[in-house]
């Protein structure tokens, strides 16, 4: 009863218009940026910080919270449009989004994608205000072992979306782990593939290398090809996605969001395992999940919903437990910092008004969301317009731009420049590139949580399958690869002569 | 060639010679004229990016210009030193300098010495601690220590890796009987979360990162790793205390700038840290990441830095 009259109250200073103008600035800010190619949300929040000093600290988190929310959903507007994806937790967009755009469905898409987002991210604000604190006790049962564990699973799910060449998508994946091994490790300090080159010592990020493969890989193929994106006449009048489009991928939505709650909650994973599974595990389950790839409305909608359910549940531990679990938590946590205000177990019994808004605000910030991305699309469809030459040259310097502001080094930009050769050349082969660009993100994680996990049980390499949360989603991943395996090994068996 | 043109091009000649000198002279003097900015050597969010961020924000109003915070994050901090390097010895880029990045100069990362830098200021410094989840069965030093030294190896310690002041601290102890094993977390959120999910029986961390634990009494301080006890935990022992000699391996956070800045620029930017450190919400912001010292400048700051350098390496050597 009193979160109920604690909510309201938040609803109440929520929706005071300074309170409520900054949650609005902040959503639009973030799905603008993370619909620019290059920019991600957490260069939008990093750039933002210095704003908030100007704030109180309700106002500052708001702001933060808005820019989040719009941000991770902005990034799936041009991986619809354009095939770009403006963020790494839109990759999954895609495959099927793209894939509606080239048949003429781009304003379903679009529609559906926000939608989804919607639901997703309105679910896990909900589970944020109701649920914080069995999800927090929930978070506190996962340590290293079960990070790991939950990494292979996304590992796995990448293996399992490869439509038909799983060879193929595992070369891909491989390369891009041992991309991710390069620079400094995360043990003990040593440089590796570094040849002595103090740039190489800071690592290859995973942002610089989607940038390059996928802006700058596509701006080429597309100049290089003489390709037009500009929509033909019948598209303007085209119409989105009706009530009942959006009822037909209603499991899709809500499995997407279970599992991006789930997800997000774990310190460490965030939005872009959160969608890649989500996809994977829909492939399997939806009865049209062999089409997938073609354009499938669950494919788009199940990791939409995903990695918004991912914001929600990843302010758990960070208001709970003072814990961030991702880049963007971080920044948050620094804002409440810099304001002298420490998230955690205090917060709610010192200053619980404060809490309530923020949670009131992310809730407000989803609804919103469906308006916010419904505008900034039509924005988009617009500069579609624009001839493909000049497009490109202003893809081509935002994501120089986002390479450079990922930490403020021009040697990013150098390495953004070599992927986008590399990248395009994969384009021209057929060779598919997300899987490298979740083997750079998985595969440093996966590195990290194996090796701590081992130190932690002092070097017993049995503690993945002796604890039962590890040993289950281990096992969750071994059936996943099994079954989405089984119809390839089972089509080579029949193919053998008797 | 005529006189004219001659006497045009002597006096442009000599204006601009003026022009120059006056330019060199002007630098100095007028300085700042321009924004200055900070390099902050790690990503958004942990103990150096406050630390930047607060003090940028302090020393905008003695210097009277901005003072834009870039995080130029990577390889221990010593990719935003290769920045700042690199930029123009002009005093115009500032750049974050802690001791972590310094430990991991010992272990061969980087390519940087302290003659790279010239200190302005030590503004922050903590000794570290051993904490204990609340519910451990080790409620005092004594007790953990005993328990360590009769089943060597067996508790975990998380710190933030091998071949840092951390791991030598674990060494020290370890030569002393007491047998502990090193778990490193790269990310701070991973280290905290898995002591007070009881998952790692000890953490080793400074207070001050851990500040909003030990309020919630989540975490317990036991030991202290100093010769002096600490004044925000007057009952938690000191190291020296129970018999072990291990200290100067303080956690401390530096200001610097590029070797070979003009002296007249380095004393103006030192008096603006030095203001800054005295300023109330500096104090505050101080004595809630339990970090406060007198501000130590010029030679001895210069010195505290190599000396730190010297224990580490000599520890890791042995």
């Amino acid at each position: 009863m009193q979160t109920i009259d604690l909510l309201f109250a938040g609803f109440a200073s929520a929706f005071q218009i300074g309170a409520f103008l900054t949650v609005v600035v902040g959503l639009l800010v973030g799905v603008i940026a993370g619909a620019l190619p290059g920019i991600s949300f957490v260069n939008a929040m990093a750039m933002a910080l210095p704003f908030t000093y100007a704030m109180n600290v309700t106002h500052a988190m708001l702001f933060l919270g808005g820019i989040y929310v719009g941000g991770v959903f902005g990034g799936s507007i041009s991986a619809i449009m354009i095939n770009v994806p403006g963020t790494p937790a839109s990759l999954p967009a895609t495959w099927d989004g793209y894939a509606m755009t080239k048949k003429g469905q781009v304003k379903r898409a679009l529609t559906i994608a926000v939608t989804a987002s919607a639901v997703g991210g309105l679910a896990s604000a909900l589970m944020l205000t109701f649920l914080s604190a069995p999800f927090a006790k929930f978070a506190m049962k996962f340590s290293q072992p079960e990070f790991f564990a939950a990494t292979v699973l996304g590992l796995v799910s990448v293996i399992a979306i490869a439509k038909d060449k799983p060879i193929i998508t595992m070369i891909s994946l491989l390369s891009g782990m041992a991309i991710g091994t390069v620079g400094v490790d995360p043990l003990y300090g040593q440089a590796r593939f570094s040849f002595g080159i103090p740039e190489v010592e800071s690592g290859i990020r995973f942002v610089v290398v989607m940038i390059g493969l996928f802006a700058i890989g596509e701006v080429v193929d597309l100049v290089a090809t003489d390709r037009d994106l500009r929509p033909k006449k019948a598209d303007g009048k085209m119409a989105g996605a009706s009530f009942r489009d959006i009822w037909n991928v209603k499991g899709a939505i809500a499995r997407g969001t279970g599992l991006g709650c789930m997800i997000g909650v774990i310190p460490g994973a965030g939005a872009t395992p959160g969608a890649v599974i989500a996809y994977g595990v829909e492939k399997q389950i939806n009865p049209r999940g062999k089409e997938f790839g073609t354009g499938v409305e669950a494919g788009l909608a199940a990791p939409e919903a995903a990695k918004n359910a991912t914001t929600g549940a990843a302010m758990v531990p960070l208001l709970t437990l003072g814990i961030p679990g991702s880049a963007a938590t971080a920044i948050m946590l620094a804002a409440m910092m810099l304001q002298g205000v420490n998230p955690g177990p205090l917060l709610f019994i010192m200053d619980p008004s404060m809490v309530y808004t923020i949670f009131a605000a992310m809730i407000i910030a989803n609804v919103l969301m469906i308006g916010a991305g419904v505008g900034v699309a039509q924005m988009f469809s617009t500069l579609m317009r624009t001839p493909p030459a000049i497009l490109a040259g202003f893809i081509v310097i935002l994501s120089l731009i986002g390479a450079y502001g990922v930490r403020n080094n021009i040697f990013d930009v150098h390495v953004c420049l070599i992927f986008g050769v590399i990248g395009w050349a994969m384009k021209r082969v057929g060779f598919p590139s997300a899987p490298m660009v979740l083997g750079v993100i998985l595969g440093p994680l996966a590195e990290r949580y194996f090796l701590t996990a081992v130190a932690n049980s002092r070097q017993d390499y049995t503690v993945f399958f002796t604890r039962p949360i590890s040993a289950t989603i281990l096992f969750l991943a071994l059936i996943f690869v099994l079954w989405s395996l089984w119809p390839s090994v089972r089509s080579r068996i029949k193919r053998q002569p008797a | 060639m005529s006189y004219k043109a001659l006497l045009t091009y002597a006096l442009t000649g000599a204006s601009t010679a003026a022009l120059i000198a006056s330019a060199g002279m002007a630098s100095a003097q007028d300085y700042p004229q321009r924004p200055i900015e900070m390099v902050v050597t790690f990503g958004p969010g942990g103990g150096a990016d406050l630390m930047g961020r607060q003090m940028g924000r302090l020393m905008e109003k003695p210097l009277g210009v901005s003072i834009p915070i870039s995080n130029v994050a990577g390889a221990s901090g010593n990719a935003g030193l290769t920045r700042l390097k690199t930029d123009a010895p002009d005093g115009y880029t500032i750049g974050t300098l802690i001791s972590l990045t310094v430990a991991s100069w010992a272990s061969g990362l980087g390519d940087s010495s302290v003659d790279d830098f010239e200190v302005l200021a030590v503004v922050q410094n903590s000794p570290s601690f051993l904490f204990v989840p609340a519910s451990s069965p080790y409620q005092t030093a004594e007790d953990l220590f005993a328990y360590a030294k009769e089943n060597p190896g067996e508790l975990t310690v998380a710190t933030s890796g091998y071949g840092t002041q951390d791991d030598v601290t674990l060494k020290l102890l370890a030569k002393d009987g007491v047998q502990m094993e090193n778990v490193p977390f790269q990310s701070p959120g991973e280290r905290y979360a898995s002591p007070i999910g009881g998952h790692t029986a000890v953490l080793y961390e400074e207070p001050g990162d851990v500040a909003q634990f030990l309020k919630a009494e989540q975490l317990k301080p036991l030991v202290v790793f100093s010769e002096e006890r600490h004044p925000a935990f007057p009952d938690v022992p000191t190291s020296t205390e129970l018999g072990y000699e291990i200290s100067g391996l303080d956690n401390f956070r530096t200001v610097a700038v590029r070797a070979g800045t003009d002296p007249a620029i380095v004393e103006k930017l030192q008096s603006a840290v030095e203001e800054s450190v005295a300023s109330e919400e500096w104090q505050k912001f101080c004595a809630e990441t339990y970090s406060c010292i007198e501000p130590v400048t010029g030679e001895d700051a210069q010195k505290m830095v190599q000396d730190f350098l010297q224990l580490i390496t000599d520890q890791l050597a042995s």
